[in-house]
């Protein structure tokens, strides 16, 4: 068993402990809510989870709790934690898990989830317990609700984190930093779920029609997430295509896209701007395309008309791209990534000469090179990390910006892998010393 | 035909004032106030549309409309129902009068004479349709039941009846234009939901009644628009590269665009679905795209076959796991109908032999410098061999228009 697997079994046997403890506790104190309701909610939960679509949308980030807590509010006072833990203990049975006879993972996940409903269940039942009249209390049982959010996702996040963290041994994480951003919605979903429990109260018919509606949001944003899907597949299956016709870039695209989301994520880019940067790493060589062969594959220096023609790729890629609304920004990126820093070099609409161009492209010029120096080309084989790094230091201020060169340094030391030849050629070390740059571990 | 609508349209709205009128004065004036809010209500969602699957924008109307329907009988007896209906809808027209485009303005008149029809029908329904549930099951079932029955109603008369109007205009079949505004019922049921939910809510909750259905509406609504977005990219997407072989020179420019044009008129004419037809349209944009694989447009003369062109394609679009049709139909564009003295293959998918037949026609007429007639006359030559029959009868249909 691998020391992996070992942690990870571990985790999945004190979680679903500490599941099975939560959901006793419960029953201890409180009473199972009516049956038929319970299971109305049990299914939709199930089907919920089932569906889980991966979106890379805020907004739709969580939508199992409002369900839970529209739940806890509809059993009532002396069954919500209760009720709602039941429906956590068997929400996390997916299908593909089954298909897979994957154990420990549905059992971290059993554990994690019914102790975050149950937490969120007591934390609700403080406010349930002085509820006599449900028509004067909606504000009070929503705010309760939205409070019980919290508390669901404070320990559902803090025990996924602890769990990779430990398993994975990550030490980098930062667990906390994406709190900010999904507040509001966890709020508001704590908050519609606190309301929609408390009208059932008054007005069942509301129920079922508040959950057709999700229904077909769901489906909703299910299409969103695979014609998201669809997009991005698209687009790198061409970029195999344009990679296959060179064994030599055989997948630059995808290191420079993942270079250029460490030197972003070093820079504090979060979100959408990250997203940018990534998706102009993936297209910046679309343009080579249209590049004949030969060109792409040639030995040695390029004459001057061969190097117009690799340069008018630049503008391919624009011209091309640009008719896609939303990879505009990416293609503006993207046709600056042979800008230099000082302002010369050559590009699209991304590129004006005399300017610094835009950090996005500098970020992707900063990829692109560390990515050319270590891999294998048609002319040279691949340089060592270390002198890669060094001629990027070389450089800065003139070809790269410094600071973006000192965040791909730091980012790549922080996640301790190595590109690039294992070791030095006898030509790099000389041309180290000569320049006075002592090497200081020869076997590096 | 210009002339006669701008005659039909004033002479259509004025009986309809005049009906309102009508209508306005069988109230007291406790439900003339009641009335007016509604009305304005509706008018004002008429301005607020949610993009869906057919291209059509369905109007939050659907919603305030079945919200007043479903309001009948509590505190709001049919008659008020009716004329705040009417009038909301006529307010609506006036606004969007003012404030919509010119060239959808004719377009809209016909589609607020529809709704407000159909939105009266439901008002009418409603009422016996519970009385007759309410028989058999509790008061709040019997009204969600009625409700169901009105909605799915509505919904399938609007469609039909669209489909019924728009035919004509292009050269789609109505089953074709039937099928498409189908594609749109999760927009559509979300809106007449999210009217139910209110109708239903208001009476007992109160103002509470607005956070409860519109917070839930509100995120389909963003789904809604965003999966809008997401289409339209994902076709532009489709669209730039299938033309990265014409900006390489391996192909000739406008090739693709117009061979998916024709692919995807002939499809039609055929009667394909509206999702058949968006993969002959997807496979048409990229029926050359294996031709990147290719560094000089002349090494076809040394060795390689459209064939082989075909299966590169092919490889490349199946790398994209939503595309695996597509790829499908692109590798077996250049199989023939029937090879002599063989059985027909009859596997061969007609989107394939569609493309076929579009992409020799456009190589015909542009890159041969044949009249239609004789690109026409190509096609007839290889008909039950080269080409499906039936295919070049559709292709000449739809080059003749």
């Amino acid at each position: 068993m691998s020391p992996t697997r070992k942690r990870k079994a571990m985790f999945a046997v004190a979680y679903a402990a500490m599941g099975v403890a939560a959901l006793s506790l419960a029953a201890l104190f409180q009473t199972f809510p009516a049956l038929p309701v319970w299971a109305a909610f049990a299914v939709v939960a199930v089907l919920i989870e089932f569906h889980s679509v991966e979106v890379n949308d805020h907004l739709f980030a969580t939508p199992t709790v409002m369900l839970f807590l529209a739940a806890a509010v509809a059993f009532g006072p002396g069954s919500a934690a209760l009720g709602i833990a039941a429906i956590a203990a068997i929400a996390p049975l997916q299908r593909q898990d089954f298909r897979e006879k994957r154990i420990l993972v549905p059992l971290m996940n059993f554990g994690q989830m019914v102790l975050a409903a149950t937490i969120g269940g007591f934390v609700l039942e403080i406010f349930l317990a002085g509820v006599v009249d449900w028509r004067q209390s909606f504000a009070w049982v929503a705010l309760g609700s939205a409070l019980a959010s919290i508390a669901y996702h404070i320990v559902n996040i803090g025990l996924v984190n602890l769990a990779v963290r430990n398993i994975y041994q990550q030490r980098d994480i930062r667990p906390w930093s994406r709190m900010g951003s999904i507040l509001p919605s966890m709020v508001l979903m704590g908050f519609i779920g606190g309301l929609l429990g408390a009208a059932y109260h008054v007005e069942e018919v509301v129920l079922p029609l508040v959950f057709a509606l999700f229904g077909v949001g769901y489906l909703a944003v299910s299409s969103l997430g695979q014609l998201r899907e669809a997009q991005e597949a698209t687009l790198r299956g061409f970029i195999k295509a344009l990679e296959a016709k060179d064994l030599y870039t055989r997948g630059h695209t995808e290191r420079v896209a993942y270079f250029a989301q460490l030197i972003g994520q070093e820079l504090n880019y979060r979100g959408t701007r990250l997203e940018r940067v990534r998706w102009a790493a993936l297209i910046h060589d679309v343009g080579k395309l249209a590049v004949p062969r030969e060109l792409i594959r040639k030995r040695g220096r390029l004459d001057d008309d061969e190097y117009e023609a690799l340069q008018a790729h630049a503008h391919v890629v624009e011209d091309l791209l640009a008719e896609v609304d939303f990879l505009r920004p990416m293609v503006q990126i993207a046709s600056g990534h042979h800008s230099r820093f000082d302002g010369t070099g050559y590009g699209g609409s991304g590129h004006s000469h005399g300017s610094v161009p835009v950090e996005e492209a500098r970020i992707l010029a900063v990829a692109d090179a560390f990515d050319a120096m270590t891999s294998t080309r048609s002319y040279r084989m691949a340089l060592s990390q270390r002198f890669a790094f060094e001629e990027l230091r070389r450089h800065a201020g003139t070809q790269f910006d410094p600071e973006v060169v000192e965040a791909l340094i730091n980012a790549i030391g922080k996640t301790g892998e190595r590109y690039g030849s294992p070791t030095m050629s006898d030509e790099e070390k000389a041309r180290l010393l000569a320049e006075g740059r002592v090497v200081a571990d020869p076997h590096v | 035909m210009s002339e006669t609508r701008d005659y039909v349209q004033p002479v259509v709205w004025a009986t309809a004032m005049l009906a309102v009128g009508f209508l306005l004065l069988q109230l007291t004036e406790a439900a003339l106030g009641q009335v007016t809010l509604a009305a304005g209500i509706l008018a004002a969602s008429t301005l607020i549309t949610v993009p869906a699957v057919s291209g059509n924008r369905l109007s939050m109307a659907f919603a305030a409309a079945t919200a007043i329907a479903m309001l009948v009988g509590e505190g709001f007896d049919t008659a008020a129902a009716m004329s705040s209906i009417a009038l909301g809808f006529l307010l609506g027209w006036l606004l969007n009068q003012m404030v919509g485009d010119e060239s959808l303005a004719d377009r809209a008149t016909a589609e607020f004479l529809r709704q407000s029809l159909g939105a009266m029908l439901f008002v009418f329904a409603v009422v016996p349709l519970e009385t007759l549930f309410a028989s058999v099951m509790p008061n709040d079932l019997a009204l969600l039941g009625a409700f169901i029955i009105a909605s799915t109603t509505w919904f399938l008369l609007e469609t039909s009846v669209w489909a019924l109007s728009v035919h004509g205009r292009d050269r789609l079949s109505r089953r074709y234009l039937f099928l498409l505004a189908m594609q749109d019922w999760p927009v559509a049921s979300s809106l007449l939901v999210v009217g139910a939910l209110f109708g239903l809510a208001w009476p007992t909750l109160g103002w509470w009644t607005l956070p409860i259905a519109v917070l839930p509406y509100s995120f389909a609504h963003v789904a809604f628009k965003r999966s809008h977005v997401a289409r339209v990219t994902y076709g532009q997407t489709i669209r730039a590269l299938a033309r990265i072989p014409e900006v390489a020179g391996l192909s000739p420019d406008g090739h693709s665009d117009r061979t998916a044009d024709l692919s995807v008129a002939v499809a039609q004419e055929l009667g394909m679905t509206p999702d058949e037809v968006e993969n002959v349209e997807f496979a048409a944009r990229m029926h050359d795209i294996g031709r990147i694989t290719l560094n000089e447009p002349n090494i076809i003369k040394i060795g390689f076959t459209e064939y082989d062109i075909a299966r590169w394609g092919a490889e490349i679009i199946a790398e994209a796991p939503y595309l695996v049709d597509v790829a499908g139909l692109v590798r077996q564009q250049h199989n023939p109908y029937r090879r002599p003295g063989e059985q027909r293959d009859p596997n061969l998918p007609m989107a394939s032999k569609i493309i076929k037949a579009a992409s020799a026609f456009d190589h015909a007429t542009r890159e041969l410098g044949f009249s239609r007639l004789e690109a026409l006359e190509v096609l007839h030559r290889g008909a039950a061999y080269d080409f499906d029959p039936d295919v070049v009868d559709a292709v000449r249909s739809v080059v003749d228009d």
